[in-house]
């Protein structure tokens, strides 16, 4: 598979994966913005942003003239997040670029793929935030979300399982295994920010995560910090979890095979047993859970470099043509 | 009320009538009008039995519903009517088409147009077109209704394709090799020389197989004299997505007339081009690695280069996924560098190599042409053959048909006139009101005079251009493009339309039964590019005369 095109894919993966997580977190925040304590809502905006490595929204709390001020800010943050063209990772820019990654290689996924994406990019498209403000948002991220399924859908159905299938899981694992981890990273420093630890919050991100029922099977209804942590970062069954992720990230390195150079295929395969330790053998015992977070989130960026090393764009080394040589 | 209603699907009765004509048919332009079928009492009824109604429709209640017309689809005796005899009666092979569209509601044909047009937009069928400020996508307007044409006359046009491109073919040869065509004293030796698109660098090259051109895409258009090459696109012809995604829209729009008309099938065109290209392939290579060469995402033609790649099962490249080694071409793919050995060029020969042609091209790859030569990777088109379509070299196409094949042309040109010849640039000079003026060297309908449609002050600054570089310049009379049927604004009528169909060339010469056919949308206008008004319409071969 041509080097570039397996960029493309890998990005594809990537942006919808960052695409459907922001859409979740916003469809959780904009619900709770019909009935939740301004603590809370000012909780979820810290959490997003904290995770996005921005700077969290400062705000007075606890004040009965909040109220108003809360929703007016969660409209400017939900549009920054939303259909901001200056936001790099805003839902729309995502969509943008998947689709923008994708018409460059539309020869190689299926012609339901691509039918799916631009459809979507094209509702996104022409939508701004009074439109979808007005009314219901929470039912607008959930139909983002529904969108970002019938991708997968759609992809995991049609599309022939080659290279290009496999680079589209790596970027989604990879994306996921980052965000995944930045997020609980945000998390821990919310809840110490807000200093009185809620059930709510944790719930919340069991919500979050597809995880509150494994939750309630495995741990019952007492809601423990410690142990819903733990659920998210290494629990094998569940899809989200971080030890999931990096179970993919084996499973589609291993499927995708050598790069051209063994040095380096070998260096992004080390990479991925080095977050597994940190996995296994550094969780739960550290102390520091926050700190984890954020080594694995730097081990997964570093596990991109490598495999933007190894496949996309590594060095050729050839010698220079002669200028105008026709000479036969 | 949404209808799901096809064109076609309502005309399940074949009922001969014959169209009523206006008194005035025989002679000079003309109205045709025809009797209206639904308000026709003879046939009151069926059609309200023969539309699946909408649920909770009383039978029998086609409120609201108009069936399409003729009124006012204006014939004139200067111009060729695609649909209809001068007469006003429809062309014997038109017949299906003709009923079909009069049985038609005007909601209904309307909901067709809409409906391919929606298609192309959700398949993202699109050209970019760039802006100050972002790119904005935009499809080509598509009219719904196609253009026929009987397999006899299609038989001639494609023998006559043929004949010309094995003659273009053979010019490439000799001009650059001993340019036999100029000793003989056939064609001026400036005319090719001092052409910006003879490429000398090309001087001595042997083309795969002799073929310089393997893929062509000659303009046709007809008047009433007959069909007439309007230019050959020798370089990158580009259409052929559209012929195919217009195809696959039309058909299912018009579904049972389709299928009765048995159309010739376009739909191949990936696999003959596909197998023209493994024939372009080096010697001795008998399982080629093929690739597309594209500008990249943002060349307005990105969609047909990625729908080829997808046709042909090719690398869709760009000049950066290239490098060139020892004077073989690789690509770099995840597992290493891979040798190709058949590109199929999608940009000018100017990008192609920054060693050869223009330096500052960032598109091609240094050291392409060299591998070429060398005979490493065949480029199809080769480059260089630019100079077969330049305008002014066009007008002695047909004598090169004589000279290399020793046989008269089958397809006529358009009569031109050479303005570095003193006597006909005194005659353009004299007759600009009449005349279409071309710049060489432009395409896309950039860069031309109009005459008729043109005003005095245009018509001046024209004739200074002339003046000051004569040879800048062609002229031909103004054509009078023949005419099909259009949907516009909700009513039927006639717009100028030419023809593409594209000639393949390996070790035989193909050609699919089909073309893109353009239209000129506005009224009245001739110019039917798509950067300029233009749109498109699905062309039919039929199996019948």
């Amino acid at each position: 598979m041509l080097a570039r095109s397996a960029e493309s894919l890998y990005w594809i993966g990537r942006y919808l994966e960052r695409a459907g997580h922001l859409a979740r977190l916003m469809r959780q925040q904009t619900e709770s913005l019909v009935d939740s304590p301004v603590r809370d809502i000012y909780f979820g905006w810290h959490r997003i942003y904290g995770a996005l490595g921005r700077r969290p929204h400062p705000g007075p709390l606890d004040t009965e003239a909040d109220e108003y001020y809360t929703l007016a800010d969660s409209f400017t943050l939900a549009d920054d997040l939303t259909f901001e063209p200056t936001t790099p990772d805003s839902i729309r820019n995502c969509f943008a670029r998947a689709r923008e990654n994708a018409r460059q290689v539309r020869h190689l996924i299926s012609a339901e793929m691509w039918a799916s994406l631009n459809r979507s990019y094209l509702r996104l498209r022409d939508l701004e935030i009074q439109n979808i403000w007005a009314s219901t948002p929470e039912q607008f991220y959930a139909t983002v979300e529904v969108d970002i399924d019938a991708f997968r859908g759609v992809s995991s159905s049609t599309m022939y399982r080659d290279q290009g299938w496999h680079f589209i899981r790596m970027g989604s694992f990879l994306e996921r295994a980052e965000l995944v981890a930045s997020l609980l990273g945000a998390q821990i420093a919310a809840v110490r920010l807000f200093e009185v630890p809620v059930d709510a919050y944790w719930t919340s991100l069991l919500r979050l995560f597809h995880a509150f029922e494994a939750y309630q099977k495995g741990d019952g209804l007492e809601i423990d910090a410690g142990r819903v942590l733990d659920l998210l970062v290494s629990n094998p069954q569940l899809p989200d979890s971080l030890s999931m992720s990096v179970l993919g990230l084996h499973r589609e390195l291993s499927a995708i095979g050598q790069g051209p150079d063994r040095t380096a295929t070998s260096q992004a395969r080390s990479q991925a047993d080095f977050m597994s330790d940190l996995l296994r053998s550094a969780w739960p015992r550290t102390i520091d859970a926050e700190g984890l977070f954020a080594e694995f989130r730097n081990a997964s960026r570093r596990l991109h470099d490598l495999v933007t090393e190894t496949y996309f764009d590594y060095p050729v080394v050839t010698r220079p043509p002669r200028v105008g040589g026709f000479d036969q | 009320m949404t209808r799901l209603i096809n064109a076609a699907s309502i005309r399940s009765l074949l009922i001969d009538s014959e169209p009523t004509l206006h008194p005035a048919a025989q002679s000079g332009p003309v109205s045709v009008c025809f009797r209206n079928r639904l308000t026709d009492p003879d046939k009151g009824g069926w059609r309200a039995a023969n539309i699946p109604l909408e649920k909770g429709d009383p039978p029998g209640a086609p409120a609201g519903l108009t069936s399409m017309n003729f009124d006012g689809y204006d014939l004139d005796t200067d111009i060729y009517d695609e649909l209809f005899r001068p007469d006003g009666t429809p062309r014997p092979h038109g017949r299906d088409l003709y009923e079909t569209l009069l049985d038609a509601s005007d909601e209904d044909l309307n909901a067709v147009g809409e409906w391919v047009t929606r298609s192309f937009t959700h398949e993202g069928i699109t050209f970019t077109v760039y802006g100050d400020d972002e790119a904005d996508e935009r499809i080509i307007p598509i009219d719904c209704i196609p253009r026929v044409m009987a397999g006899s006359e299609w038989r001639g046009l494609a023998k006559g394709l043929e004949q010309r491109l094995a003659a273009l073919n053979a010019f490439l040869r000799d001009i650059y090799s001993s340019a036999r065509i100029i000793s003989d004293g056939v064609i001026p030796p400036d005319m090719i020389f001092g052409c910006p698109q003879y490429r000398i660098e090309m001087q001595g090259f042997e083309a795969p197989r002799g073929v310089w051109v393997a893929v062509c895409g000659t303009d046709l258009v007809r008047t009433v004299d007959g069909f007439r090459v309007l230019e050959d696109n020798l370089r990158v012809p580009s259409g052929v997505s559209y012929m195919i995604a217009i195809r696959k829209a039309t058909k299912s729009a018009m579904r049972l007339l389709y299928r009765r008309s048995r159309v010739g099938a376009v739909e191949n065109y990936g696999l003959v081009l596909r197998q023209t290209l493994r024939e372009m392939a080096p010697e001795g290579c008998d399982d080629p690695t093929i690739a597309l060469l594209t500008p990249g995402v943002y060349n307005s033609a990105f969609y047909e280069h990625m729908f080829l790649a997808r046709q042909i099962g090719a690398e869709l490249v760009e000049g950066r996924d290239l490098v060139v080694e020892d004077g073989h071409v690789y690509m770099r793919t995840t597992t290493g560098l891979r040798r190709v050995d058949v590109i199929y060029r999608r940009i000018d020969d100017d990008f192609l190599d920054p060693l050869v042609f223009r330096p500052d091209s960032l598109l091609g790859s240094p050291g392409l042409l060299h591998a070429a030569r060398l005979g490493n990777v065949s480029v199809v088109n080769a480059p260089g053959t630019g100079v077969a379509d330049d305008k002014s070299v066009y007008a002695f196409v047909p004598d090169m048909i004589r000279y290399y094949l020793a046989e008269e042309p089958l397809i006529a040109n358009v009569d031109t006139y050479l303005c570095r010849r003193p006597e006909d640039l005194e005659y353009t000079l004299d007759n600009l009101e009449h005349l279409v003026v071309k710049r060489v060297g432009e395409s896309g309908g950039y860069g031309m005079l109009v005459g008729p449609h043109a005003d005095a002050e245009e018509r001046n600054r024209f004739a200074s251009l002339l003046r000051q570089d004569p040879a800048g310049f062609v002229a031909q009379p103004t054509l009078a493009l023949s005419r099909a049927p259009c949907l516009i604004d909700g009513r039927l009528e006639p717009r100028h339309v030419d023809l593409r169909p594209f000639i393949l060339s390996g070790s035989e010469t193909r050609i699919v039964p089909g073309a893109f056919c353009r239209i000129a949308l506005r009224r009245g206008s001739l110019v039917v590019n798509s950067s300029q008004g233009g749109g498109a319409k699905d062309f039919w071969v039929l199996e019948k005369d």
